[in-house]
């Protein structure tokens, strides 16, 4: 009886119901545009969302909407190891599919050396370059440090006491503060280089003085640098931008330009036709003012390159990155990993087997003394599951995502109760088509369709 | 114009019908998504904000900081009624959440978080409102020594969660913290124990282990243990909310949640695992029956829920006064407020002080807007408990595979989930105590880190962790946390605990 008035469902129950209705209609009435160049175009990140390929990715999402240049582009976040991660899923399962980009950049060419990612940027097809970003060198208003060539000489005379926080390990900071250190004679090695994770931690690091001196984009230090919160010595561009009053490195005697630039690829094995499309597209979007302003409210820089020039330029990029890295001795020498890393990892692994023994013999010495008390467990149920876990494991991206979950649901319920195989079956496969049909289409989360592709 | 004043005219524009159904909106869709497995708020507020692309600032804002606030609050459903959190907020939540769910009070479990989230998320706006600039610049002082040290107090405090044996307790830990050492060494880019397989680059995700060691550790060990028997549903208990007694165990751990967790959230390195667990110790800690604690004992639900949440709020603090993202979450608002030409940073509040007062207003509001709307729904979805159990692990088992998958997109993840639920299985036959596990392996990482900063930074030498004030000060009460009870047990005469207390 009590249960019917259990915190009177009926009122939100429906108004919940209405409101994700409105909710569906609006985002129906904002896909709706006129002419589009292309139906459905998948956006790839390959990093989670926040960073600048995610954000990248979301402003190619909102332009292409606006301008009806694709009636439904999705953003998809495939994150990890310096985007080499989603590389190497978009080489491996986005062939020859002319509605995928993976967003790219600088940053990833890094992450591929540093890694030694088997798959390159050279496995897939380029298409254009997007966008730069100058990177600038700061340091906390509290600083001693009132000119670089105040910098430039401390760090001449001691270079490890100088410390230079920013991204992280192999990013484009990273790569710039190699720059630098060799630009004034300095051996790259020497740079004592902070790796922090993502913008904020290093933003963070640098206005509190915890390190002397800071390496990031620039888009991120501008309102910084508008509050005079922080000062900065130097930018890498070639030239002194308008209404920023920052003296390049290169007028100061350092002889680095460094941009971290921001690209687009497609899937390898694409037709000719489909790659022109693509390019058209990406050609169109640049020239929208849409496009202009979402630059302008990022400070990005427009860098739009395609083709051959485009093609060239990455390789040069790649040369540049590669040779940087190696001489900052990151990355590739894996002999010297453990030492690198200090004792730590040592006295953990110490740590689990002492204490592993230790609780072992615990266990036991109770075992004995309640000998016989101990519940007896069930093998069968738990092979069931297994079975279950096995089959889902094994049939989710073959046979696709609806057929792997309806197996594991109705093994995992006989593995609890035998009496009602129908009802689990039918249980089945409502819970796995529903859950299919609310992540992959309204949540526009990718789950492989399988062979139920054309029906879902 | 002072404080009050502008407050005012920023819920003139925030409360309107319409601007009211907007937070309605960003409320519900921000708890819907926020409750689903391994979609976190992060993920939830990127996938919601192209709703938002069409409105007017106010409205945009409103229905933000209910979809940020709902996103937050909806992992702690799964947490209560399947032991499944969706994010690392609401991993502390689940230990007693999913036992007191077990034993019919899932209503007043989920009760006690709406009502936590929403008293601790109103206080933090308070001081979010009030001491923004002044709690940011505060926050900056922290350096990696002062992290660390920070970690080693939430060691010292982790201890009292070991569990009745030391050297079991001791053995998860370990094993939490040999998990947090795959992955890519942050500061030297080398990858470490990571097997050549590329999906272990990043590091195990702590989501994993936990929905593996919670969620697929709880069923394999409920069909280990009966098998096939004919349990009934779990009867839920008379009332939708809570009783009097349960109101009485509840709010001083709100308002302690919402002490511990906005002061952490504002620091730039903050996360929400560490103010949770600190919350939940710290409750066991004071409470009259911490044999409870893991069995049902509500305090360890209401102080975690208010702790992430204050969290939440705090971490706007840095984000709209410094311009300093401190979680992807934060991340992708920065980019949101970016559509609208706010620019957090220092100058923020003299620049855009309209758009400012409208948002932090629309906090307000978001989040009753939170309690409206969860508090009916609690008794609502206590009723989970009362599907079959058959098809209930079937459900918790589909959903962890989702979850896991929908992180990176990738089955190892969840070949990795699996793996880790036979370990937890294998741990609660042998009674070996899970959360040291969980908390190794966020802590370990965070603390060698910080460690190796530090130390890089000072040049290679270890004086920082005790000239720096703020480290030195965490150091001596970590040191007081581990040496006090031991004194205090000495002096009571009782002998010193040994393997077994």
């Amino acid at each position: 009886m009590s249960r019917h008035r259990l915190g009177d469902p009926t009122i939100p129950r429906t108004v919940v119901i209405r409101a994700c209705w409105l909710a569906l209609a609006l985002l129906l009435a904002m896909a709706a545009s006129a002419q589009p160049l292309v139906k459905e175009l998948r956006l790839i990140a390959p990093a989670a969302p926040g960073g600048g390929w995610d954000q990248t990715a979301r402003v190619m999402q909102q332009v292409l909407q606006r301008t009806g240049l694709v009636t439904t582009p999705v953003v998809d976040n495939i994150p990890g190891a310096a985007g080499t991660i989603g590389l190497a899923r978009f080489v491996g399962s986005e062939r020859g599919r002319g509605d995928t980009l993976l967003i790219s950049g600088l940053i990833m060419l890094g992450g591929i050396v540093m890694h030694d990612s088997p798959i390159t940027t050279a496995d897939a097809v380029p298409l254009a370059r997007l966008t730069g970003e100058y990177e600038v060198i700061t340091v906390p208003t509290a600083s001693p440090f009132h000119t670089l060539d105040d910098l430039i000489a401390a760090f001449r005379a001691h270079p490890e006491a100088i410390s230079w926080g920013g991204g992280s390990a192999g990013g484009s900071d990273q790569i710039l503060a190699g720059l630098f250190a060799e630009a004034v004679g300095v051996e790259p090695k020497r740079v004592n280089y902070i790796a922090f994770s993502g913008g904020g931690e290093s933003l963070a690091a640098i206005l509190g003085g915890q390190v002397s001196v800071g390496v990031n984009g620039l888009a991120e230090f501008l309102p910084q640098l508008e509050a005079g919160a922080v000062r900065v010595l130097g930018i890498s561009s070639a030239e002194r931008l308008p209404g920023i009053d920052v003296p390049t490195l290169r007028e100061q005697g350092v002889n680095v330009e460094f941009e971290n630039w921001r690209s687009v690829l497609a899937p390898p094995g694409i037709s000719a036709a489909d790659r022109a499309r693509l390019t058209t597209l990406l050609e169109r979007m640049v020239q929208s003012p849409d496009w202009r302003e979402m630059l302008e409210r990022y400070r990005w820089l427009d860098r739009y390159l395609a083709g051959e020039d485009f093609t060239r330029f990455a390789a040069g990029e790649e040369q540049r990155v590669r040779n940087i890295l190696r001489d900052l001795g990151t990355g590739d020498d894996k002999a010297q990993s453990l030492r690198d890393s200090g004792p730590y990892p040592l006295f953990v692994l110490a740590g689990l087997v002492l204490f592993g023994i230790a609780a072992a013999v615990s266990v036991v010495r109770e075992r004995l003394r309640r000998r016989g008390a101990s519940v007896r467990g069930h093998w069968r149920p738990i092979a069931w599951i297994a079975g279950g876990v096995t089959l889902d494991v094994l049939l989710a991206e073959s046979a696709g995502f609806v057929l792997a979950s309806a197996a594991l649901f109705w093994l995992v319920a006989r593995a609890f109760d035998a009496r009602h195989p129908w009802r689990d079956a039918a249980f089945a496969v409502a819970v796995a088509v529903g859950a299919y049909l609310l992540f992959a289409d309204l949540l526009q989360v990718q789950l492989p369709a399988g062979v139920l592709a054309g029906l879902l | 114009m002072s404080t009050l004043d502008a407050l005012g005219q920023g819920f003139a524009g925030a409360l309107s019908a319409t601007n009211l159904f907007w937070a309605f909106l960003g409320t519900t869709l921000g708890t819907a998504i926020g409750v689903l497995p391994g979609i976190g708020p992060a993920l939830t507020v990127a996938v919601l904000l192209p709703v938002t692309f069409g409105l007017d600032p106010t409205a945009a804002f409103i229905m933000f900081g209910g979809i940020y606030y709902g996103a937050m609050y909806g992992g702690s459903t799964t947490s209560i009624l399947l032991n499944t959190p969706g994010e690392t907020s609401s991993i502390a939540t689940a230990i007693d959440g999913y036992q007191m769910a077990r034993q019919g009070r899932a209503a007043a479990a989920l009760a006690t978080a709406a009502i936590g989230s929403f008293v601790a998320g109103t206080l933090a706006t308070l001081g979010l409102t009030f001491a923004a600039p002044l709690l940011a610049s505060a926050a900056l002082e922290f350096g990696p020594a002062d992290y660390f040290a920070l970690t080693v107090l939430a060691f010292a405090a982790v201890t009292s969660l070991l569990g009745a044996s030391l050297v079991r307790g001791l053995f998860s830990l370990f094993l939490g913290l040999a998990l947090g050492l795959v992955g890519i060494d942050a500061l030297t880019g080398n990858a470490r124990f990571a097997f050549g397989i590329p999906q272990l680059l990043d590091g195990i995700d702590v989501v994993i282990l936990v929905i593996g060691l919670f969620a697929v550790g709880e069923t394999l060990h409920q069909a280990w243990q009966h098998g096939r028997d004919d349990a009934a549903p779990i009867p839920l208990t008379r009332r939708a909310g809570m009783n009097r007694e349960e109101w009485r165990r509840s709010w001083k751990p709100w308002l302690r949640g919402t002490l511990i967790g906005f002061p952490l959230g504002i620091l730039p390195v903050g996360g929400t695992v560490i103010p949770t667990f600190l919350s939940y110790i710290a409750e066991k800690r004071l409470s009259r029956n911490p044999e409870e604690f893991g069995h049902g004992a509500i305090e360890g639900v209401a102080g975690p829920e208010a702790a992430n949440n204050a969290a939440a709020a705090g971490v706007l603090v840095p984000l709209l006064t410094l311009g300093v993202p401190s979680s992807a979450t934060a991340a992708i608002m920065l980019a949101a407020f970016q559509q609208y030409g706010l620019q957090p940073g220092p100058l923020l509040f003299q620049t855009r002080p309209d758009l400012v007062w409208t948002l932090i207003a629309s906090l307000y509001v978001g989040n009753v807007m939170l309690l409206v709307l969860n508090l009916p729904l609690a008794g609502l979805w206590a009723r989970v408990m009362l599907v079959p159990r058959p098809l209930l692990f079937a459900s918790v088992l589909v959903l962890a595979s989702i979850g896991a998958y929908s992180l990176n997109r990738s089955l190892v993840d969840v070949g990795l989930m699996y793996a880790v639920g036979a370990v937890g299985l294998g741990m609660r036959v042998l009674d070996l105590p899970l959360v040291p596990a969980v908390l190794g392996l966020v802590l370990g990482p965070m603390a060698e880190m910080q460690f190796r900063r530090a130390v890089a930074i000072s040049d290679g030498s270890l004086n920082v962790f005790v000239t720096r004030p703020i480290s030195a000060v965490l150091l001596a009460a970590a040191v007081a946390m581990l040496v006090v009870p031991w004194l205090l047990r000495r002096r009571s005469g009782r002998p010193i605990a040994g393997g077994d207390e």
